[in-house]
């Protein structure tokens, strides 16, 4: 008997499945055949909680940490019910991008990283969050500046939300110091190197001399001079060798390029390449005691290097203060329920609730100007040991140089950046270096200026 | 004569008319075949002949296309010189890793096969096991063993005292090796031009040595044992067996697997990613794009830098059909070279 049920529901189970792939199979086809007649689908399908209609809404980003504000959407029933997909950074854009080409396939909210939004503003597929049903017009104001002009395109139109920036300043390990026998406190090192006490990139070099001679060169003050010192130096200056078709390598890179080909020179990083094995194997045994980063290292570190958690106090940079990195959010045009995405959006990254519930455990700073009020800027911060490290993030956030972004952006961070490789790897003039890149962006780039 | 023209005629009717009739006998067959051509057409054809149109345009994906006819192939041959490189790298790479993983493979193959070796199950699976492994793993395994300052590559160099032969007495290092913290002078795996080719290369051959091993293990046992033992009571040697009997039996086997592995190495593009895939800070391809092979060239103009008309979809369409051509020469040109079989004369 219970053989005979089985069996029974097996063949239905099997039945239906068929049905279903047909079903599926046909639906397919009809939208790759018309992609927009599947678009007016009525909601009326979608299950309806209490005597509201739920929709489902998918959101893309490249990091884990996206559920945070899922679950916290999703507990307010808004009329929508977000999953996150935990895409991976290549294919958040890349896969937008095809998703654009097929016209089809791209979700409801997508995250676009500020060295790939330049490529997303010159062409279409994205809704303009200005025009109707949107009205994004309205929180100009309240998002920091340049990151506006960024999300926007060239007429006019606002295509990607401002959603975090990158603050960044020198993380330091205050157990490296301690063993040192240097200081620990912010006050003091920012006394040393930050440009809040006007010091300059020779007195970071001068700091780094200290390290390196106090742990007899077993420790150095950071890890890799072509992130710490040119990613640093070269993003003072401003984000982005383009000013519209104008190559601005040589221009902004020459310095940036000098001062890491120098820093390494004198062997004062410790020439572990970031965001590898090695490097987390350099942070697990104190290779270095600091690092020339944004606010969003935060999440990273947490996960990865639990172990310092507490230890790690920031401090302003050398010279002037930066910005390293954010993010936008954007619906596709394509979506069948951008309201709900546009609720979605508006919730995360322009109200002060949405913003602070993902950058209190992650450290992804928040674009949206008004939650830098909250008192949660002036707690102190377990993560920093205590130090009220969100409101120094906050401060520099406030007084970075804009940032210009270009579809060029992309292609000449990997030209200049496989030029730094050469200055230092195998110990090409910095400023030859910076020439070649320049005109080698020129010829590869149609219409490039120089 | 007049007969013979008409008999023509109608011969060639009534073929027409037993070809309606196999048709239409067969009708069904036709039916239960057509799946796979209805597939190949959309997932194979389609693609393939849209891929040729787009490689005659520049679209980023988005935007119109716009007609450009043989620009996209001019602008590859003649000025992009980063495009040769690539594939000057990819060529460098079936060289020096493909040709020894499949020399390797083919002896392992006739070691196993032989009868000196025992547990020749426990080597069979033991040889394939790096097959399996999908390629994000492999680049997580190898990125930590290459790493160069806390890697167990240059770990095991140091450990043995090797590492003392890459300076000089008097603590400098050579300039192939570099100065680390902790460990002396040791080797630059993945961030040096010099090593990461070879570093690729041996992952390659690491991780495809086992399957080709398994197709020509495959070939070996479908050879007759007689010829072998008829072979040995007439005085051959092992190395006589393996040159004179074997090889020219596996001939089959072996064009299968050197065209596969043409193509394959043509292709190349999961390890070299994820060992120089390019992070926010290096590019892809790692120092002096060292790395860089054509398929990742290939890969970020199409989805990377698409902007313009040095890149896109079109661009990179132009750089598949190109890849194409060269798989086609290559493959060719072994079958050619190969023409004379030893077994046909």
């Amino acid at each position: 008997m219970a053989m005979n049920d089985k069996s029974l529901s097996r063949r239905r189970f099997l039945r239906l499945a068929a049905a279903g792939l047909g079903a599926a199979g046909a639906a397919g086809v009809l939208a790759a055949c018309g992609g927009a007649a599947s678009g007016d689908k009525p909601a009326a399908e979608a299950p309806a909680e209490g005597n509201k209609v739920v929709v489902d809404l998918t959101f893309w980003w490249w990091d884990g940490n996206g559920q945070i504000w899922a679950d916290a959407y999703n507990k307010l029933n808004r009329g929508a019910k977000v999953t996150f997909v935990n895409t991976p950074f290549a294919d958040s854009h890349d896969k937008l991008l095809t998703s654009f080409a097929s016209g089809s396939g791209a979700p409801d909210i997508a995250s676009l990283e500020i060295g790939r939004v330049g490529g997303f503003t010159a062409k279409g597929g994205l809704a303009d969050l200005k025009a109707a049903p949107f009205d994004g017009g309205k929180y100009e104001k309240d998002m920091v500046k340049y990151k506006w002009t960024q999300g926007s395109t060239a007429d006019g139109r606002l295509v990607a939300m401002p959603w975090d920036i990158g603050p960044a300043g020198v993380w330091y390990r205050t157990d490296i110091m301690e063993k040192l026998g240097l200081p620990t406190e912010p006050e003091a090192i920012e006394e040393l190197i930050s440009h809040t006490k006007g010091k300059k990139w020779e007195d970071f070099f001068a700091f780094a001399q200290t390290v390196k001679e106090k742990s007899g060169g077993k420790v150095k003050l950071v890890s890799d001079a072509g992130t710490d010192v040119y990613g640093g130096a070269l993003r003072q200056g401003g984000e982005g060798y383009f000013d519209g078709m104008k190559v601005l390598i040589e221009e902004k890179a020459t310095r940036p390029a000098q001062l890491a080909a120098d820093f390494r020179k004198q062997e004062l990083d410790a020439n572990i390449g970031w965001w590898g094995a090695d490097w987390a194997a350099g942070v697990k045994n104190d290779a270095f005691a600091a690092m020339v980063i944004a606010c969003w290292m935060q999440g990273g570190l947490t996960k990865d290097q639990p172990q310092t958690i507490g230890k790690w106090r920031v401090v302003p940079a050398p010279e002037a203060s930066y910005n390293w990195g954010g993010s936008f959010c954007a619906i596709p045009e394509q979506g069948k329920n951008i309201e709900m995405a546009w609720d979605f959006v508006q919730w995360a990254c322009c109200s002060a609730e949405g913003q602070n519930a993902m950058f209190k455990p992650t450290g992804v700073f928040p674009a949206y100007k008004p939650a830098w009020a909250d008192p949660l800027y002036d707690e102190p911060q377990d993560f920093f040991g205590g130090q009220r490290a969100f409101r120094t993030w906050a401060n520099i956030a406030d007084n970075v140089a804009s940032i210009s972004r270009s579809p060029y952006d992309l292609q000449a961070d990997d030209i200049v950046n496989a030029e730094m490789a050469k200055v230092l790897k195998e110990g090409k003039d910095p400023v030859q270096a910076m020439k070649d890149a320049e005109s080698a962006a020129l010829k590869a780039i149609e219409g490039a200026t120089p | 004569m007049a007969s013979s023209t008409f008999s023509t005629a109608e011969r060639a009717l009534q073929d027409r008319r037993t070809r309606q009739k196999e048709v239409k006998r067969n009708a069904w067959a036709y039916v239960f075949v057509s799946p796979f051509y209805l597939l190949y057409a959309i997932f194979g054809f389609f693609p393939l002949v849209y891929g040729l149109w787009l490689s005659l345009h520049t679209w980023d994906g988005i935007s119109p296309m716009v007609f450009v006819g043989f620009n996209n192939y001019i602008k590859l041959i003649t000025v992009d010189e980063l495009w040769w490189q690539a594939i000057y790298n990819t060529i460098w790479l079936f060289v020096v890793a493909t040709i020894p993983q499949l020399s390797l493979a083919l002896s392992l193959a006739f070691i196993i096969n032989s009868g000196y070796v025992r547990f020749k199950d426990f080597f069979r699976a033991a040889y394939f096991m790096p097959f399996v492994a999908s390629a994000v793993a492999v680049g997580i395994l190898f990125t930590s063993l290459f790493g160069s300052q806390y890697g167990m590559i240059n770990f095991v160099f140091t450990a043995t005292g090797l590492a003392k032969y890459f300076g000089t007495e008097a603590g400098e290092c050579y300039k192939w090796a570099f100065m680390s913290n902790n460990m002396g002078c040791v080797i630059d795996w993945l961030q040096s031009a010099l090593w990461l080719k070879p570093s690729i290369a041996l992952i390659i051959i690491w991780q495809w040595t086992g399957y080709s091993m398994i197709i020509f293990l495959a070939g070996l046992q479908s050879i007759n044992l007689e010829l072998y033992e008829a072979a040995r009571v007439d005085g051959a040697s092992t190395w006589d067996i393996f040159v004179k009997i074997t090889m020219p039996l596996m001939q089959g086997v072996i064009l299968f697997q050197v065209v596969t592995s043409i193509i394959g190495a043509m292709q190349n593009f999961d390890i070299p990613v994820m060992l120089a895939g390019g992070t926010q800070s290096s590019a892809p391809g790692g120092t002096d794009h060292a790395g860089l092979t054509a398929m990742m060239q290939l890969y970020w103009s199409a989805f990377k830098y698409n902007t313009g008309s040095k890149s896109g979809f079109g661009y990179a369409s132009a750089m598949s059909f190109i890849l194409f051509l060269i798989i086609v020469v290559f493959s060719f040109t072994y079958n050619r070279a190969n023409g004379q079989n030893p077994t046909e004369n």
